[in-house]
């Protein structure tokens, strides 16, 4: 009844909007395009079907950690999002699940984004405090006055192995003063089955997501725009951990007012201000050999504001942001004793956290010569937490206090340069980053991947970066190689540590870890990307990562990916396409076993898929087959929680229509 | 903008309406925890011109420990006696004719401050058909001294936190130890107080009934109660908290520590009571394993909480 309601409001302002629209014809609304390095579509070479997850994988500096069939978590430059900033757009938000179950990146879904825009180190810093870098994840914006007025895509398709059926679609209407869009899909997957061919039991998942924007041009060169996206995931298991998601929910929405300018060094003013919340219900009733019947449901809100300047001035141009945000982290805890007679057992993981942040940050660039450019940017933050039910904190930090107010000051610094074929560049950066509320205020989390419950230290010092990065590349017409190294130096690295005192709660674990500060982590980052036209329509390509992490006292850190490799080839014949790769990861013998990890041994994935491109009545229509893990090897990777096995051989098959 | 409002208003009606609803906190401790804070009048007994009253808390008397604010006003002139020496006597009586105490205090002491009487008392068991407590106030007033006595009810505990458990120790004594707070914990650092007494064997044969000296009990003084918190429940696994303080005693004569409650639930007070020298009266070690699925083990001397 609540979704009729809504629906039948959102109706409501559609026609409303549309009385609006004047039909004199002014020049259109100019995207002011702004460096970046973001993908451009959301697809991999492989696939054109993929999810938000799987498009994220095939970056170089993101890896993940996977639960499940559902739901990954991104690490980018072997980092956790602790130390990310993962933004729709520029929005903040956070999950809801203490046990990281839903990252920002499972609350949309790829037909209703456009790009995803991935920098590293403090680069990232314009979007808030970070230390890995940023990930921002951009929603599709379809530019007013289109010569065609309504635009559409459709796709459905089937994967075999874990009978995957999905069916995406969007569509836009466009005109000189309004813009519509629209987008809706549904996923549902079966359990998959891995390289043995056995079942991985509760990896199922149904997923719902829909978003809607609308755009209306105030003026020639203003524009307002409202956006909503409501995701809704429902029956989510998880094989790695011992409960599965029964529901989780997310409505994240903005509203932007964008100013342009003709004249002056300001060029553009875009403030959005948006409200998301997330809930997120866990489930454990799935899993009978489980011996506490537990409910573990959470919550985020967010509040926040975001502007962004663009200047530009001959040769130099510069991005101001504003950002401030408002979010209150809440996670329950209730366990069932056997005698359901008997008294529940209650506590808050997230005590009602709230944190605040504000910060100014700064990207400025300029143009010393056609062949060289200097960056220089940094922001201001200052960042509040406050824990309302304290007194769970003051268990193991007695006298802890319930505020904290942290400034988080970031700097970075880099230079490129270009010479003929070859392109070389240089950087540094320094940034604080605050500790993340489970991190804080967290209490009993538990982990399952090392089996200890996890306790946060509100006391904790800011983790402080210090990167520097270098990358060398060439580029003619057939050859094409790039090699990037980056090197961050972490103060007051922040990791769980056992702790000597308290015991367990959460029955599975094995004791109680807090979150302290290692003097300091170092990590490396390095990869090399070759690609190579051996003839015009057949493309070659290769990946190389290494990365390396270790804390004060040399030991490994964990989740740091071993040598990996990935090498494609691409033929194109008309309009048939067909692609194969193979793609895997070296023994990961850095391991540690202090956070649960073991040895992984190397593994190996071929993939192959064919395309065919063909038009039914003016609709460009694309047909895809494939399959993924061709040999049904059986592996799990580095960072599979719990060694949980990865999919087996997956045969795909999509259809898209472009309208 | 007007319909942006009504959008607003619209997924503002979509989030704040959730599929399971936030734990009221505050309700959550409150529900399986009566607390009071109100003295009020327990009983009362009248002796010529005087009235007596006794206030407890909610105007009960409860199994454990009781604090008493005891009152003797002249009816004629509607004035508080003070200077006056009151003695409390608790008795417990059997059907088989045994006749028995608890921990009280004797001697009443005026406060000025509050004008009242303080005092307290312990008592060991709920009234019924077979045990039935009776009262035994004395007090001087002009020159005279009035005995009376009446008969009490003694409700059951109804508060877990107020619980109390009574022991012979290996030195042969009787002891009885009661919490006296908190009345309703909460999870967190909570101050935690209770009171050791002893039974003194009289030394000389019983006067006339009721002889105090037959029923004497004492505050114990200079013991130590070592403390270890556990969650009995066999699917915490015998789970316990950190930062606990053993109880030692303070200037009001109680004992004072702390506990950290973890979550709500089931606690039990595993107890370790030793004397002036360190030596064990009573209790035993607790494992300190976590055991899912395995009831805790209890120390020979614990009082079960619950909050």
């Amino acid at each position: 009844m609540r979704y009729l309601k809504m629906l039948f409001f959102l109706g409501m302002s559609v026609t409303a909007q549309n009385t609006h629209v004047h039909h004199d014809t002014i020049k259109n609304l100019e995207e002011v395009q702004v460096k970046n390095a973001a993908k451009k579509k959301i697809e991999t070479e492989m696939k054109m079907a993929v999810s938000v997850d799987e498009f994220l994988s095939s970056s170089d500096n993101i890896s993940f950690i996977k639960r499940g069939a559902y739901a990954w978590e991104p690490l980018l430059n072997n980092m956790s999002t602790e130390r990310s900033t993962v933004t729709i757009d520029g929005m903040h938000i956070f999950g809801a699940c203490t046990d990281k179950m839903d990252p920002v990146t499972s609350y949309v879904e790829s037909n209703n984004l456009s790009t995803i825009d991935i920098k590293s180190g403090q680069e990232g810093s314009l979007h808030g405090a970070t230390v890995a870098g940023s990930i921002d994840l951009k929603r599709k914006s379809t530019p007013f006055g289109l010569e065609k007025k309504w635009n559409g895509a459709y796709q459905s398709g089937f994967e075999f192995n874990n009978k995957q059926f999905f069916n995406l679609g969007n569509v836009a209407y466009s005109a000189e003063k309004f813009v519509a869009e629209g987008s809706i899909s549904y996923r549902k997957a079966d359990d998959y089955y891995d390289g043995n061919n056995e079942e991985v039991k509760h990896s199922q998942y149904k997923k719902f997501n829909t978003s809607l924007g609308f755009a209306y041009k105030t003026t020639d060169l203003s524009a307002l725009r409202v956006d909503a996206i409501f995701d809704m995931a429902k029956d989510v298991g998880y094989p790695a951990l011992p409960m599965d998601l029964s529901l989780s929910r997310a409505l994240i929405t903005s509203a932007s007012y964008k100013q342009l300018f003709e004249e002056g060094v300001v060029k553009v003013v875009d403030t959005k201000v948006y409200f998301n919340a997330i809930e997120h219900y866990m489930d454990d009733t799935t899993r009978p050999e489980n011996l506490v019947h537990m409910d573990m449901p959470g919550w985020s809100t967010t509040y926040g504001l975001v502007s962004k300047a663009n200047l530009k001035k001959n040769r130099y141009s510069s991005e101001i942001q504003l950002n401030a945000y408002d979010n209150l982290s809440i996670a329950e805890m209730r366990m069932y004793p056997q005698d359901r007679s008997k008294r529940t057992m209650f506590a808050y993981s997230w005590p009602w956290v709230t944190t605040r942040y504000g910060g100014l940050s700064m990207n400025n660039s300029w143009d010393i010569s056609e062949k060289s450019q200097i960056n220089l940017g940094g922001s201001l933050g200052v960042n509040y937490n406050y824990s309302k039910y304290v007194e769970f904190n003051w268990i193991f930090h007695p006298g802890a206090p319930q505020e904290k107010t942290r400034f988080l000051p970031s700097l970075h610094a880099g230079y490129n340069l270009d010479i003929d074929h070859f392109n070389f560049s240089i950087g540094t950066g320094y940034g604080h980053r605050a500790p993340s509320v489970s991190e804080g205020y967290g209490y009993y989390i538990y982990n399952s991947f090392d089996r200890y419950d996890y306790i946060g230290n509100p006391d904790l010092k800011n983790e402080i970066s210090y990167e520097g990065n270098a990358s060398a590349g060439f580029k003619n017409e057939k050859l094409s190689i790039q090699a990037k190294i980056n090197y961050f130096y972490i103060e007051n690295y922040i990791i769980g540590r056992v702790l000597s005192m308290g015991s367990p709660m959460n029955y599975q674990s094995v004791g109680v870890k807090g979150y302290t500060s290692l003097d300091y982590a170092t990590l490396l980052n390095m990869s090399m990307n070759v690609s190579y036209d051996i003839l015009p329509h057949l493309h070659w390509k290769g990946v190389l990562t290494y990365a390396r992490g270790m804390d004060d006292q040399g030991g490994n850190l964990p989740f740091i990916r071993p040598l990996s490799y990935q090498t494609s080839l691409h033929f194109l014949h008309k309009n048939f396409g067909i692609q194969t790769s193979v793609n895997g990861d070296f023994e990961q013998i850095n391991y540690s076993p202090e956070y649960g990890e073991d040895l992984t041994s190397a593994y190996k994935i071929w993939n192959i898929s064919a395309d065919y491109n063909f038009k039914i009545n003016k609709v460009r229509t694309i047909f895809q087959v494939g399959a993924e893990n061709l040999l049904n090897e059986y592996y799990s990777t580095y960072a599979d929680w719990g060694n949980i096995p990865r999919m087996g051989r997956n045969i795909f098959t999509s259809l898209k229509f472009n309208f | 903008m007007k319909s942006f409002k009504i959008l607003v208003i619209a997924l503002f009606c979509v989030i704040t309406s959730c599929t399971i609803d936030k734990t009221d906190y505050e309700a959550e401790t409150g529900s399986e925890v009566p607390e009071y804070y109100e003295f009020k009048e327990a009983v009362s007994f009248t002796s010529g011109t005087y009235k007596i009253s006794i206030e407890a808390l909610n105007g009960t008397f409860f199994k454990g420990y009781n604090e008493l604010h005891l009152k003797i006003t002249n009816t004629q002139t509607n004035q508080d006696v003070s200077s006056s020496e009151v003695t409390f006597l608790p008795i417990l009586s059997s059907t088989d004719g045994g006749k028995t105490s608890c921990p009280h205090d004797f001697t009443l002491q005026y406060d000025a401050a509050t004008k009242y009487f303080a005092g307290y008392v312990v008592f060991t068991s709920e009234s019924a058909s077979a045990n039935t407590w009776k009262l035994y106030v004395s007090f001087t007033a002009d020159n005279q001294k009035y005995d009376i006595s009446k008969d009490i009810s003694v409700e059951k505990q109804s508060n877990q936190n107020l619980n109390m458990t009574a022991f012979t120790g290996k030195d042969d004594q009787q002891y009885i130890i009661a919490l006296v707070s908190p009345q309703k914990p909460t999870v967190s650092e909570n101050k935690l107080v209770a009171g050791i007494y002893k039974y003194n064997t009289p030394t000389a044969p019983a006067g006339t009934f009721p002889d105090p000296s037959q029923y004497s009990y004492s505050e114990v003084s200079g013991y130590t109660l070592k403390l270890d918190p556990r969650m009995p429940e066999p699917s915490m696994g015998n789970h316990s908290s950190p930062n606990n303080q053993d109880l030692t005693q303070q200037n009001d004569g109680l004992y004072h520590g702390v506990v950290n409650y973890t979550m709500t639930g089931n606690w039990t007070l595993n107890l370790i009571m030793m004397n002036q020298n360190g030596l064990i009266i009573k209790g035993t070690v607790v494992p300190t394993d976590f055991t899912p699925g395995v009831e805790g083990v209890k120390s020979e001397l614990y009082i079960d909480t619950l909050f």
